[in-house]
């Protein structure tokens, strides 16, 4: 299979992957490693002019290459958004941006789900 | 042997480059000052050239496998040699019996004509080898039945590289009278000794392409000695014995003449060399960790290395070495709509390690650095995944 230059990039040089620790972070996950596809998504949660911002994230995968790179990218440019249960980018504009094969389509909504569940989920003390 | 790009190839079962010494002998047949004419054409000299080099080359072909040149009926590969093997059985015995036994590892060009077969009224019983990958020749013993015509089994499997007990297999057909014996050599020749009269067979599936030959050229070759009797399948000329009728391609079967010849010669010390090369890749993916090699290794033909990798998404892992290294995965399919190796999978291993495999294949032009470079690549890439996957960082 061919990729894209831009999931090439992120594919090879997953600069976000890892984890996060501390009391601020929320950690959530989606998919299955025995189903092939499995995201997660520690997001370290500060606060700027009172309102609640993504200040890091980091994202662990058990995924092909076009899912690797979309949850890198997501990590990247989710930092300073507001820290709200919602993706940089629709699902749909991911497909687009990373020229996913429309097939892939319910890869990257495991992605979303990771990304919400990060959100979603409560504080609580994790070791990273 | 590096590509364009840098890639070192490793994937010698798929396919070879012609041997500069073989691509020599073809060119002699096609222009002008070479051996040009219709080997069927023996009303003139330029003709009878070219029937004489065909004839050539089916004596070295014969030669190789064991066969009487006679037996030699050139096709354009392994393909459409097992198509006319099963089909032209089938349809020749289909007064006596519709029943054929294969294994559920063999390659496509076996199992979608049984497939089809079946469409068509036959019954087809399907084996399924043991974990290492080889049948027992009593699960054969027990599949026949009286109505059985076929029994198509391949010598080296091309995914894990076991080699079948053929003589074994040989000898139940035997035993069972009715029972006609199809090998598919695809993957032997060079590789593995084949005595086709020796062993009793009664047909065999060649490919030139697999040994440093021409891709479009092969052979079945069908033993007169036992009175094997098949339909043809194509007509129009009455070529090889009115079993495939058009022009034989004389520079593509000498070319295979030629590389069968080589290949032949150069066997005990090739495949000792690769071997060495092969035990050396094993021993350097073993290091990283959580590998698991496929296919019984005692029993594996030298040139084939099939190993799952742990802990890793098999795309991924595909992709990640791709820059580096030329395999095959052990996944049919790379979309999302995957199907891993359905081989691995009859061998008991589960869908994830199906699909992180990969085949290793080396060859005659592998050299003890490209393997290096091999074992560093997919070490590079195993750490990268599975640091990103979350798993085994610590191996």
């Amino acid at each position: 299979m061919n990729y894209s230059n831009l999931t090439r990039r992120h594919f090879d040089n997953p600069v976000c992957a890892g984890v996060l620790g501390g009391a601020t972070v929320r950690r959530g996950a989606a998919g299955s490693r025995a189903q092939g596809t499995w995201v997660q998504f520690d997001v370290q949660i500060g606060l700027r002019d009172q309102e609640s911002t993504v200040a890091a994230v980091r994202f662990l995968a058990y995924a092909c290459p076009h899912v690797i790179a979309v949850a890198d990218w997501v990590a990247q440019q989710a930092v300073d958004s507001p820290a709200a249960p919602v993706l940089p980018e629709s699902v749909h504009s991911l497909r687009e941006r990373f020229e996913v094969p429309i097939e892939k389509l319910g890869r990257l909504f495991i992605v979303e789900d990771a990304w919400i569940a990060a959100l979603s989920s409560p504080y609580r003390e994790i070791s990273a | 042997m590096t590509g364009s790009r840098n890639t070192v190839y490793l994937d010698y079962a798929a396919t070879t480059p012609v041997d500069p010494r073989v691509a020599a002998r073809m060119a002699e047949c096609l222009t002008q000052q070479g051996a040009f004419g219709n080997p069927g054409s023996t009303s003139h000299d330029y003709g009878e050239a070219a029937s004489a080099l065909v004839e050539a080359a089916r004596v070295q072909v014969a030669a190789a496998v064991g066969a009487a040149p006679a037996d030699i009926v050139w096709t354009s590969g392994a393909t459409e040699a097992n198509n006319l093997a099963l089909f032209g059985v089938a349809n020749y015995q289909r007064e006596s019996g519709r029943h054929m036994v294969t294994a559920r590892t063999e390659h496509k060009a076996v199992l979608d004509p049984c497939r089809e077969l079946e469409r068509r009224g036959w019954r087809v019983t399907y084996l399924t080898p043991g974990r290492g990958g080889l049948l027992d020749p009593a699960q054969v013993a027990a599949a026949l039945k009286p109505d059985t015509v076929l029994v198509s089994i391949m010598h080296v499997n091309n995914e894990i590289g076991v080699i079948q007990d053929i003589a074994a297999i040989a000898a139940v057909c035997a035993a069972h009278g009715a029972a006609r014996l199809h090998v598919d050599a695809a993957q032997s020749i060079g590789k593995c000794p084949l005595d086709f009269a020796g062993l009793g067979l009664d047909l065999l599936s060649l490919s030139a392409h697999k040994s440093y030959g021409p891709k479009g050229a092969g052979a079945l070759v069908v033993s007169r000695a036992r009175g094997v009797q098949l339909e043809a399948l194509q007509f129009g000329g009455g070529q090889e014995r009115n079993l495939r009728s058009g022009t034989v391609a004389t520079h593509q079967v000498v070319g295979m003449g030629a590389a069968f010849e080589l290949a032949s010669a150069e066997r005990a010390a090739e495949t000792a060399r690769i071997a060495l090369l092969r035990e050396r890749l094993w021993a350097g993916l073993d290091l990283t960790g959580g590998v698991l090699r496929n296919g019984e290794p005692e029993q594996t033909a030298a040139q084939l290395l099939n190993v799952s990798f742990e802990d890793v998404e098999g795309e991924s892992l595909l992709a990640a070495v791709r820059p580096f290294i030329a395999v095959s995965t052990g996944s049919a399919c790379t979309s999302s709509n995957q199907e891993p190796s359905y081989v691995l999978r009859a061998l008991g291993r589960n869908e994830r390690l199906a699909e992180s495999s990969l085949r290793f294949s080396l060859g005659r032009f592998t050299t003890e650095a490209e393997v290096d470079a091999a074992i560093e690549a997919v070490g590079r890439a195993l750490t990268r995944l599975r640091r990103v996957s979350g798993s085994r960082t610590d191996r």
